[in-house]
């Protein structure tokens, strides 16, 4: 900014504020550290902590931010110039298999779990599956929007695909997976998961699981691609490190394996078009899809409704961090009930479950104070809905004229047509009517032949 | 006796080498690839001058709007400006939400060579 500034942090991300600090290029800024937290504290405890020390440094609040604002700089502080970073080098020194494994876990590079060793046999191995060279620049990824990015070759994330427990014949994919440059394990407080759908000739070539248990942990390309981008994400994207570059309070078990499967793409309905044709690909290409969310529900709900309405029912009064956007993963028998009621495409049913999905009274009303300060003033529409009691469903869909990442879906809202964000995608074995319902948005989609 | 002695003897050698050989497998040394990323350089930049004093001076009190932190906000602005009485003490609300940058504003504090406490949450 060019002018004396001090930040105010609370004290739990200390770690956090002094290492983007560094990053940024000010080693020494003069940090004040508040309580944890400040959020929805009342206001006599407020005025309690600004009379109060600041936590860290043991001294007043205010002098600390007196002090920060005016103290004379050291010549260091006036300097410009470069920071010294760690050295890479490409090759490690020669070790034990157990004190290299033993490494690896200590410097964060795994997921804690064993990992493949990489030497640069298996690596070589491993780069046979692509045309590329290994020091082509892949892309480049960072743990949240204010994170440095690092940046990737294809040599690393062969590297890292080896550590997965990948086949070669995965390596494509993998690297689909890495040049969409979107990290795995987002940092954030809220515990992010990302999810990666593969779609086309790539599927059958690999071998991935696309019937019973297709997202469970019983097939090796399932497993380690998805493995592979969390790796990814912790060693070329920089994240992982709790408190510094991961900050989800929770965390999420999601991210072992980042929710990746096929789609069951000979079990789709007529006229149901599988995902990648959905975003614009051929048929014919080899496709990875990403998604973004938190949670996913698995539900099986046998009742006199068609399942079209218990997906509703269930889409209407689903709640999570992510209210907004839902992506459905139906087993194709479910698929099939929905489209013999009536759904010719994914399309079709996406937007009759957005137009016809109201949002819970109590939720409603608590993000949109405006509306219930006009309902409370008799104001049309919103007083009707509140006349319905606080809990009643209020008729305003979660799910419509949001914007798909995908050109043809641009266009449509250009043409002020509606769209929904409710994806749908169809995996699974066929066994019972199960399905699986989840707060996850589509991100975006990356072609897998172009890896080859 | 002595098939007797033989067949020890050969039992002996075996435990030997086999456990030589795993001895020999469990120390054998090898090459790994690092699997880190290129990180950027990072170019240092030069805290602002501190004037000695605050007296007569505008400080901004730049609110990121961090989800309910209102409260914590209008305490400091009102104990700074309570312990502070000869410093101009404004509380100025960051464009959009916490995660944004706000130029404009940067330009102003900048402009009017004030000085800013920027309070983030959570």
């Amino acid at each position: 900014m060019g002018v004396p500034t001090v930040p105010m942090i609370t004290q739990r991300f200390e770690e956090l504020v002094t290492t983007t600090a560094f990053k940024k290029g000010i080693p020494n800024l003069r940090i004040v550290y508040t309580p944890h937290p400040i959020t929805d504290r009342p206001k006599d405890l407020c005025e309690k902590y600004v009379a109060g020390n600041d936590p860290l440094a043991g001294r007043p609040m205010l002098g600390e931010i007196y002090a920060g604002l005016t103290k004379k700089l050291s010549e260091e502080d006036s300097r410009g110039g470069f920071l010294k970073r760690d050295p890479r080098p490409r090759l490690f020194e020669p070790d034990t298999r157990d004190n290299l494994m033993e490494f690896f876990h200590q410097q964060g590079y795994t997921d804690g779990n064993a990992i493949i060793l990489p030497t640069e046999q298996k690596v070589a191995e491993m780069l046979k599956a692509t045309s590329r060279e290994p020091d082509e620049w892949v892309g480049q990824m960072r743990p949240s929007p204010p994170h440095e990015a690092w940046y990737y070759t294809v040599e690393m994330v062969a590297v890292n695909a080896v550590m997965a427990g990948a086949k070669p014949e995965y390596f494509p994919a993998i690297l689909a997976i890495a040049a969409k440059g979107v990290t795995s394990m987002f940092s954030s407080t809220s515990s992010f998961a990302r999810m990666v759908v593969v779609n086309g000739p790539v599927v059958k070539e690999m071998d991935m699981n696309t019937g019973i248990g297709a997202l469970s942990p019983v097939n090796r390309a399932n497993s380690s691609i998805g493995r592979g981008w969390t790796l990814i994400s912790k060693n070329l994207g920089g994240s992982g490190k709790p408190g510094e570059t991961y900050l989800a309070s929770q965390g999420n078990n999601l991210s072992y394996n980042n929710l990746c499967f096929p789609e069951t793409e000979d079990g789709l309905p007529p006229g149901w078009e599988p995902l990648h044709v959905q975003k614009g690909f051929k048929k014919s290409d080899s496709v990875v899809s990403i998604f973004s969310g938190w949670s996913i529900n698995d539900i099986a709900w046998y009742s006199p409704l068609p399942q079209h309405e218990v997906i509703r029912g269930w889409l209407e009064h689903f709640f999570s961090f992510g209210t907004s956007q839902a992506t459905l993963i139906l087993d194709p028998i479910v698929a099939a009930d929905v489209a013999s009621n009536g759904f010719g495409s994914k399309e079709a049913f996406a937007m009759f479950l957005a137009k016809n999905t109201g949002t819970p009274g109590w939720l409603y009303w608590s993000e949109h104070p405006r509306e219930l300060k006009q309902a409370q003033s008799g104001v049309e529409p919103y007083a009707g809905w509140l006349k319905q009691g606080r809990e009643a469903v209020v008729p305003v869909s979660r799910y419509m004229g949001r914007r798909r990442n995908s050109s043809s879906f641009i266009s449509s809202q250009e043409n002020n047509e509606p769209t929904t964000s409710i994806e749908i995608v169809v995996t699974g074995g066929g066994t019972n009517t199960f399905w699986s319902g989840g707060d996850f948005g589509y991100v975006g989609s990356s072609s897998v032949d172009q890896w080859r | 006796m002595r098939t007797k002695s033989l067949y020890i003897m050969s039992v002996i050698m075996i435990a030997l080498f086999g456990s030589s050989y795993g001895w020999v497998a469990d120390e054998e040394k090898i090459v790994v690839m690092n699997p880190r990323g290129i990180q950027p350089e990072i170019r240092k930049i030069p805290m602002a001058p501190r004037a000695e004093t605050l007296d007569g001076r505008t400080v901004y009190i730049v609110d990121t709007k961090y989800p309910n932190t209102k409260p914590f906000v209008e305490a400091l602005f009102e104990a700074l400006k309570s312990k502070y009485p000869k410093t101009n003490w404004i509380v100025r609300e960051k464009f959009a939400g916490y995660m944004d940058d706000d130029p404009k504003l940067w330009a102003e504090i900048k402009e009017k060579n004030a000085a800013a406490i920027v309070v983030l949450g959570h």
